[in-house]
């Protein structure tokens, strides 16, 4: 019953955060929400018994492939004077300070 | 197979869910990066409680995997995405 | 059910509060500075006791220094990441939250 509930819930959280991620246009938010994604399939494989895939997946997956992703983004969106905003409301913070 | 470690999981995946939406409201991308964090560190409190729900051993290793790996892409992120800078030439350094 | 699975459920369960408020407070708190303190509390305290409740419960040793290495592991990844998080904030000048009046 619990053991259903659990698989139920991750099966729908899963979908979700997939849909999120192909609809949201800021590329950051796409690549946060792509490292969450990375760790609940990891979570996905344990429960469907294939521990060495769900190995393979935190190390790659969410480990990995996040920490290239963020590496790829600075140069695809650094501007000319090197300065980069992730998005809008950073400078609203500044603006108020 | 033990039940009640299970649901304990299950009370920690609800909370990864509700954080998710931090992550998608969020106001700066440091907000973001830290949900994340956030959701590696859950990961391993529930991969170490489903080990022990349901008496696998090998799950305890991919907790440790994850547990190795937390801090890379937090650090990717403030080296890299948020404070990082780009000179003409091409090569990066920071200014301090 | 012996005495010493009793004490390691108990303190299982008793780090499960101490995510949730992590939780929260990130959804709750106004400001970067405010979600970290929450966030960094919760990660570090909630998983010392699910693995103090889980080593009390283990038969090997093996077992017991894995756990261990994985809480460690853990508190170095989180304690750094706070502090590198923190420090990039104050340099962009992002302005800590203060009550209004």
């Amino acid at each position: 019953m619990v053991v259903n509930a659990f698989d139920i819930c991750l099966c729908l959280t899963l979908a979700w955060l997939a849909w999120q991620v192909l609809r949201s246009h800021d590329l950051f938010k796409a690549v946060v929400l792509f490292i969450s994604f990375g760790m609940l399939m990891a979570l996905s494989w344990v429960r469907l018994q294939a521990p060495d895939l769900a190995l393979a997946e935190a190390a790659i997956g969410s480990g990995l492939t996040g920490a290239l992703f963020l590496s790829a983004l600075q140069r695809v969106t650094g501007n000319k004077r090197g300065e980069r905003r992730l998005d809008r409301n950073e400078e609203r913070h500044d603006k108020r300070a | 197979m033990n039940t009640f470690y299970v649901s304990l999981a299950l009370i920690l995946l609800l909370s990864v869910a509700a954080g998710l939406l931090r992550i998608l409201r969020g106001p700066t991308a440091a907000d973001r990066m830290m949900a994340a964090q956030l959701f590696g560190t859950c990961g391993v409190a529930i991969l170490l409680l489903l080990a022990r729900g349901f008496d696998a051993l090998i799950v305890e290793d991919v907790a440790l995997v994850f547990a190795l790996l937390a801090a890379l892409s937090t650090v990717a992120f403030v080296r890299r995405a948020w404070t990082g800078k780009i000179t003409p030439k091409g090569r990066r350094h920071d200014h301090r | 059910m012996t005495i010493v699975e009793l004490i390691g459920t108990g303190c299982v369960v008793l780090g499960i509060p101490f995510f949730l408020s992590g939780t929260i407070g990130l959804l709750r708190l106004p400001d970067i500075y405010t979600r970290l303190h929450a966030l960094t509390k919760a990660d570090n305290v909630g998983l010392g006791f699910i693995v103090l409740g889980l080593i009390i419960q283990s038969s090997s040793w093996l077992e017991v220094i894995k756990l261990l290495l994985i809480w460690f592991l853990v508190l170095m990844a989180s304690a750094t990441s706070c502090h590198l998080v923190a420090d990039a904030a104050l340099r962009k000048k992002i302005k800590p939250w203060t009550r209004e009046k």
